[in-house]
């Protein structure tokens, strides 16, 4: 049995007590605690504003602010190139990976047929095993392919991993459907497929939305692939190519690092708080549909 | 019910539907499997055109009297072992609080993910300046506060490095925690929970007696989560401390990818993608199973 969850109980709460005690202390560890999830953040953003000698006297606060660090990180990290491989890798992938999941997710949730068990099995061990495995057997064969170095050699291994979770939530998704639609539309004389794309499909965009938003922030952070498929500057993405400024000679120069780090994060935060909403409620009900 | 669909038809549908993801799965699950396994019975240094000679266990035999590896291998252990109580402890914790009519509920849920969002380079690189022995952030701190004794090089001192990392872990993920554990607190049967509260029970026996024992399968599923992503851990370590100093956060992670293309040991870095695996895998086949006990003593 799968655990209840869902945004709707959250009406329900607890009725208000008379007496709340101990609500001040609530507050003071939620906040603390609050404080320290977001601190590391915000000195990130503080740093970026400063220049070096604010940066060696231990200051917390930039004054004066320095915010020609921005288009100095910018030109410096030739950020527009790592943003526009990012976007590139990070959006073909995830496209590709929605695309079979859903079809995936079609078929071992609402069609019988013989294998189903095990390509199931398959998808649920593609969601555990660590991406070490593939690490060199990838490493070698894009390497005899000649597709190391392009952008190919990410976008491949990033459907076929980012494929386990798609099919996993797809497939938990289309099984909660109701049957009638199916047969309604089975006796409209409608095949497997056009019940599929014209009237279960428009049905599970959330669920779509939610793996779409996971995919690629999955891939538009992912670094070991990266790292090892693409090791010459032109093609890296962002989280390799500032790592690589990490060796560079602008390691010296803190708040321009620093600058170049707001500007990757700016994408990914907007993209969260944009869609908080699905993005939480879609990776919670995934995890304890189990 | 019974659907008029032939039964070969609904085969070969299943097939077209699946076909995609099944040649996927082969190609970047199921072949890479097999080639490491088989590669890890090899000798290669990754650059002649074929492999060395067949070896067969010889490379598990070296990694067994490899002091590096034992030192790995603990350290994941000891990565997991520290850091999967707090993420999940401390996120229960802030669970609990937030499980209430606070105003601001959503927006504080939503604040605590934030670092969970960001990408580990980011907050490697900005944790690596927080613990940066003369400037960083905390020495700077302690020295304000007058605690000049406890200011210390973080992770340049093996005894400190590998806890340090874990902190940094542990900030990042227990947003994870929080909030799906918040999630299945407000799955729980209310009434429950009223009619405890209306017999006189105390806040704590609330949530020793009542609260605690029916999350006791969400609670399993959380740290099991962070049970595999703590042995998956590379690009923290890698980025903070390579490993060092002195192996001292060494993990099998870092410890494969040295192998492979530093020194390139490919046969060995395979041996040890096959233990990191069979780890992996075992440890959630053995939960899962614990879980689903737990799931059927709960509710029976």
């Amino acid at each position: 049995m799968s655990v209840a969850v869902g945004a709707e109980r959250v009406v329900s709460m607890p009725r208000r007590r008379r007496f709340a005690p101990g609500t001040a202390v609530v507050w003071v560890v939620l906040l603390g605690a609050l404080a320290i999830s977001l601190a590391p953040g915000a000195y990130m953003l503080s740093l970026s504003f400063m220049d070096n000698p604010q940066l060696f006297a231990g200051r917390v606060v930039p004054w004066p602010l320095h915010p020609e660090n921005y288009p100095q990180a910018w030109v410096a990290s030739d950020i527009g190139r790592l943003y526009w491989n990012s976007v590139v890798v990070s959006t073909v992938s995830m496209v590709v990976t929605v695309a079979i999941s859903a079809l995936a997710g079609y078929g071992l949730g609402r069609i019988r047929f013989r294998g189903r068990g095990v390509i199931y099995a398959l998808v649920l061990i593609g969601l555990t095993i660590p991406l070490q495995i593939a690490l060199i057997p990838l490493f070698i064969n894009l390497r005899s392919l000649g597709i190391l170095n392009t952008r190919l050699a990410l976008i491949g291994p990033y459907t076929g991993f980012g494929l386990a979770f798609g099919t996993y939530i797809m497939k938990g998704f289309f099984e909660g459907l109701p049957r009638e639609l199916e047969e309604a539309a089975r006796l409209d004389g409608a095949g497997e497929f056009g019940i599929f794309a014209r009237v279960m499909l428009p049905l599970t965009r959330p669920a779509l939305a939610t793996v779409a938003i996971f995919l690629f922030l999955q891939n538009w952070n992912e670094f070991l692939f990266a790292l090892t498929f693409i090791t010459e500057g032109r093609m890296r993405t962002l989280p390799t190519g500032i790592y690589a400024l990490l060796s560079s000679e602008f390691y010296g120069n803190y708040p321009i690092l620093a600058a170049s780090l707001v500007l990757f994060s700016v994408p990914v935060l907007v993209l969260y708080f944009l869609f908080q909403q699905q993005f939480i409620e879609g990776l919670t009900a995934g995890a304890l549909k189990q | 019910m019974a659907s008029v669909t032939p039964a070969w038809r609904r085969h070969v549908a299943g097939y077209l539907f699946a076909g995609p993801a099944l040649l996927v799965l082969g190609a970047f699950l199921l072949y890479p499997i097999g080639y490491s396994v088989w590669l890890s019975f090899h000798e290669w240094s990754g650059y002649t055109p074929g492999w060395g000679p067949f070896v067969g266990l010889e490379n598990y035999r070296d990694l067994a009297q490899n002091e590096v590896f034992w030192k790995a291998t603990l350290n994941s252990i000891v990565f997991v072992l520290v850091r999967t109580p707090l993420e999940v402890g401390l996120g229960f914790l802030l669970a609990l609080l937030l499980n209430r009519r606070l105003p601001a509920r959503s927006l504080l849920r939503t604040l605590f993910f934030v670092p969970v969002v960001m990408s580990l380079i980011v907050v490697t690189i900005i944790f690596q300046r927080i613990y940066e022995p003369n400037t960083g952030l905390l020495n700077t701190f302690l020295r304000a506060m007058g605690l000049d004794a406890l200011t210390h090089p973080w992770l340049g001192d093996s005894a400190t490095a590998l806890p340090a990392v874990i902190a940094v872990s542990v900030w990042k993920n227990v947003g994870f925690s929080l909030v799906i554990l918040l999630a299945g607190l407000q799955g729980l049967p209310q009434d429950v929970i009223e009619a405890a509260r209306v017999d006189g029970a105390g806040a704590g026996q609330l949530i020793l007696r009542v609260i605690a024992p029916l999350m006791r399968p969400i609670l399993a599923l959380t740290a099991l989560l962070s049970i595999i992503g703590g042995l998956k851990v590379f690009d923290l370590i890698f980025i903070m401390t390579r490993g060092g100093p002195t192996y001292s956060t060494e993990v099998l992670a870092t410890m494969l990818y040295r192998e492979a293309f530093e020194l390139n040991n490919m046969g060995i870095a395979s041996a040890i993608a096959v233990i990191l695996v069979t780890i992996v895998l075992g440890t959630a086949r053995v939960q899962t199973f614990l879980l689903r006990e737990g799931k059927e003593s709960g509710t029976g």
